[in-house]
């Protein structure tokens, strides 16, 4: 009773923060000027099946760092989602990278969204992929060459289907 | 999804700029029509910033989420919390540090804001791997980029307290002052 109380408190609240003044989401990216290659890694996914980011070698990977409890987070995913629906998954793979959360808890989550999300969702449980990737805040978001260098960068929530950010992946598609 | 009816409550405030010049910046102060609790927004010299006040119920859930140990639990719940959005709103690259920011009570004493930092030392030392929630301590932050966190002051609920920010546009430092911020009372009243 007393768990139920609290998630009953904690989604409440929650709406309440997230309700009030979050900033709109832009599509703006920031360029990286000195290009770095994307640290690899290996992690689990949905099914407990262990994916590596070198795996998608040769495709523009949009890689998310986020949380269940993270507000932005939240807003952005259906963006996120309808950009993975929209751009060729031949050349481009959206991968979420889950924060120190289980899959029991992210499976409960994602059926209570709008929108189930059906790009890949990897599971980061001791944060060490984010700190391999100087992720201070979440969401943090980064976009990676098919060579697999790091090109841009967004730090909190954008609109990922956003023509102008599109326009950067099928760009970094062509090359 | 909740609708929240606000009433919006303009005050000038008096928020020195100590780079560009003593110009009055407008603060918005927000109550939520449901709750009671108030938000501080401001936008100055590209750098916006939103403290939310956050009840210790609501700091007691998060933490609880997180299997945080009950007497941690309730040290962080005893903070004044403050649910914290910070944006670059300029097209200059903004940085910020936690470290450089003050707390300034009624007497005029000032304290150093808690860092994350400081934070996650605690934790580790109390076994809690956990290490998210909190404002970053240092934020680099290009045009468009946001980010939130929660900001803790040690001060007696009932008591009111000056905020004194600090950051930087393109390395021009620039610093702002909320006045009168207050904490979320300890729950909200009965209905």
């Amino acid at each position: 009773m007393k768990h139920i109380l609290l998630i009953a408190l904690l989604s409440t609240s929650f709406t309440l923060v997230a309700d009030w003044q979050q900033p709109e989401l832009s599509h703006n990216l920031t360029v990286i000027k000195d290009v770095i290659p994307a640290a690899d890694f290996e992690l689990q996914d949905m099914d407990e099946e262990k994916i590596k980011l070198s795996d998608y070698k040769g495709k523009v990977i949009l890689l998310n760092f986020w949380a269940t409890w993270c507000p932005p987070c939240i807003r952005e995913m259906p963006s996120m989602e309808r950009l993975h629906q929209q751009v060729d998954a031949e050349g481009f793979k959206v991968i979420a990278v889950n924060q120190m959360e289980d899959i029991d808890q992210v499976f409960a989550f994602t059926g209570q969204l709008d929108v189930d999300p059906t790009f890949e969702i990897l599971f980061d449980t001791t944060s060490s992929v984010s700190r391999d990737y100087a992720v201070r805040g979440l969401p943090t978001t980064y976009l990676i060459d098919k060579e697999g260098r790091i090109r841009y960068r967004a730090v909190g929530g954008r609109e990922f289907d956003h023509p102008e950010v599109i326009k950067i992946i099928e760009q970094l598609m062509a090359e | 999804m909740k609708k929240i009816v606000s009433v919006y409550l303009l005050v000038l405030s008096v928020i020195a700029l100590t780079v560009t010049g003593s110009i009055a910046s407008e603060v918005k102060v927000h109550k939520n029509d449901t709750t009671g609790l108030l938000t501080w927004t401001v936008n100055d010299d590209g750098f916006q910033i939103e403290l939310i006040q956050l009840l210790p119920d609501f700091i007691r859930a998060i933490y609880a989420k997180h299997s945080f140990p009950k007497d941690e639990i309730e040290r962080a719940a005893s903070y004044c919390v403050f649910g914290t959005i910070l944006k670059n709103t300029s097209a200059q690259q903004l940085t910020y540090r936690v470290a450089d920011w003050r707390y300034q009570t009624s007497d005029g004493q000032q304290y150093p804001v808690k860092t994350k930092t400081q934070w996650l030392e605690e934790w580790r030392k109390a076994g809690i791997t956990f290490s998210w929630t909190l404002l970053p301590d240092i934020g680099e932050f290009s045009e468009g980029d946001w980010q939130q966190g929660f900001t803790t002051i040690k001060i007696p609920r009932d008591t009111e307290f000056d905020m004194i920010f600090k950051w930087q546009l393109d390395g021009i430092e620039h610093t702002g002052v909320l006045e009168k911020i207050s904490c979320a009372p300890e729950s909200l009243p009965e209905m």
